[in-house]
């Protein structure tokens, strides 16, 4: 293939440029001089030691690290919305997250139904439809693998759920918004192996709605599911 | 450790804890020892009949429904200023204020919390007598200096209380919703806010009980003996601690200070109802949010 059609060709796949980032937490160099690409429409995964700031990284995509008191982030951080890449920071914070979504190592479900879980986001943005929130659920959840398992008892605490039940309606959750990204931080270290197999089963079959960046620990359930592996260590991010 | 001074240790916990419940026994026995030959109907409405009296068709005068019910409007109407005020406060320590503020508001707030009780009855005073002087002379101590004074005293509690528990939340709690797209006052008021709803409503507990007991404040600032009940914020009113404060400094026959003991035990039964009323909102709010941490 031709340089430039082999350029053309990876420039359209990918989604995040990072840049020179650097991200301090107090004094400490976290990230430092940062650069690597993720690709669209594919499960990427990072890999690395503990501490080394691969949830860093995450927060710095969707910058929730705002969040963090203390924690500053430089550098170059964009995503590829609508065909063009557009640096994190200049978009409003609220829409970024929308676009971006995240899902925690420890399962978060709210203390409220596992409808209302589910629907949380939409009432955020102001949604009022009931037909359309109710057919938004039922949607997440079956993308999510979890319709079969919930549907005669969506009104039931989502604290009821098992440890990966949880974790799928977080995802179930986070991909109501129809994000173009959903980040993942060890997604499947707080669940056992079996849930651990069905969460990574979900992942590639989300794969083809939206951009994949998964931090895990587990090089075998890596292996399972990325398109491609990155490895974060002493500041790099490298294949 | 000793294993000796770990048993000493244990031993005078213990002690300590049954010293603690030995002692709300003998003040409760003593209360209703002395209390409860006078708890009778007459002795809340008094020469009234109860049912006229209960449905304000003829004023009490010579017994405690006016005390009581201004004791209960009282708590109420200083909840209420306190409540969003103090709710808001902690929101604003644990989430907005910046670092260089806060030890500047912790001080203040620790300042407030230190303040004696007749410093702000008497604080209420002169805002009165100020109001009375530029505003209007219509203006005395009234109802609602000293709900507004008792509220200055119970907001430390509440903001403490609501400032800590947003604070302690694990951090993965406290993005949820962010990471959601949930701007930062969504989260508070959807998220943060109704999982620390009954730490809040501890805080409020302890404001209820303040507001209940406290003598100092309401004696500068509008409380009376034979007031009636309040027929608007700018009345004087009558309140059970205040009258346990007078008819037991200054009681002329046993059979009166017998009528305090009997106050007492109403003031208490008023405390008990309130604590339990916030009690059953606090586990139901526990049950709704509870945790999972």
């Amino acid at each position: 293939m031709p340089p430039i059609h082999r350029k053309f060709k990876s420039m359209k796949k990918i989604k995040i440029r990072i840049n020179d980032l650097n991200c301090f937490y107090k004094k400490k160099l976290v990230l430092k001089g940062l650069k690597g690409e993720m690709e669209e429409k594919a499960i990427t995964t990072i890999m690395g030691p503990s501490g080394v700031g691969k949830t860093t990284l995450l927060m710095v995509i969707n910058r929730l690290y705002e969040s963090i008191p203390d924690c500053r982030a430089e550098g170059m951080v964009e995503i590829k919305l609508d065909g063009r890449y557009i640096e994190v920071h200049k978009l409003p914070v609220t829409t970024l997250r929308k676009k971006v979504g995240m899902v925690f190592q420890v399962p978060n479900p709210l203390p409220m139904s596992i409808f209302k879980n589910i629907a949380f986001p939409l009432k955020l943005s102001g949604v009022k439809d009931r037909k359309y929130i109710k057919k938004k659920v039922d949607q997440a959840l079956k993308d999510a693998f979890l319709w079969g398992e919930v549907k005669d008892r969506l009104n039931d605490s989502a604290l009821e759920l098992s440890g990966g039940q949880q974790q799928r309606l977080c995802i179930a959750r986070a991909m109501i918004m129809q994000p173009e990204v959903l980040l993942l931080d060890e997604p499947t270290s707080s669940l056992d192996m079996e849930a651990a197999l069905r969460i990574a089963e979900l992942l590639k079959s989300l794969k083809e709605k939206c951009t994949l960046v998964v931090v895990s620990h587990y090089a075998s359930l890596t292996r399972r599911i990325s398109d491609s592996v990155l490895t974060l260590e002493n500041g790099n991010l490298t294949k | 450790m000793n294993r000796f001074v770990e048993y000493q240790i244990k031993i005078f916990c213990w002690i300590s804890g049954i010293a603690l419940i030995c002692a709300i026994g003998i003040l409760l026995a003593f209360l209703f020892y002395k209390g409860t030959s006078s708890l009778n109907l007459s002795l809340i409405f008094g020469k009234t009949r109860p049912l006229d009296g209960l449905f304000l068709n003829t004023e009490v005068i010579d017994g405690l429904f006016p005390a009581i019910v201004g004791t209960l409007l009282l708590i109420l109407t200083s909840i209420i200023w306190a409540i969003p005020i103090g709710v808001a406060g902690g929101i604003y320590l644990a989430e907005y204020c910046n670092k260089k503020w806060k030890p500047v508001f912790n001080l203040m707030l620790d300042i407030l919390a230190g303040i004696p009780s007749i410093l702000v009855g008497l604080f209420g005073f002169t805002v009165s007598v100020f109001l009375h002087k530029h505003l209007s002379e219509h203006i005395y101590p009234c109802f609602i200096i000293s709900s507004l004074a008792l509220a200055c005293l119970v907001l430390p509690y509440i903001i403490r209380t609501t400032e800590q528990s947003l604070v302690n939340l694990p951090f993965f709690i406290k993005t949820t919703g962010l990471a959601l797209g949930a701007s930062r006052l969504q989260n508070i008021l959807f998220i943060l806010i109704p999982y620390n709803l009954s730490h809040i409503i501890s805080g409020i507990i302890l404001a209820i009980g303040r507001c209940a007991e406290d003598t100092a404040v309401i004696m500068l600032t509008g409380v009376v003996a034979m007031a009636g009940i309040p027929n608007s914020l700018l009345s004087q009113y009558e309140a059970l601690p205040f009258y346990i404060f007078y008819i037991s400094s200054d009681y002329n026959s046993q059979e009166e200070l017998m009528r305090g003991f009997g106050a007492c035990i109403i003031l208490l039964s008023i405390c008990v109802f309130l604590f339990a009323l916030s009690y059953i909102v606090k586990r139901k709010a526990a049950m709704r949010f509870a945790t999972h941490t």
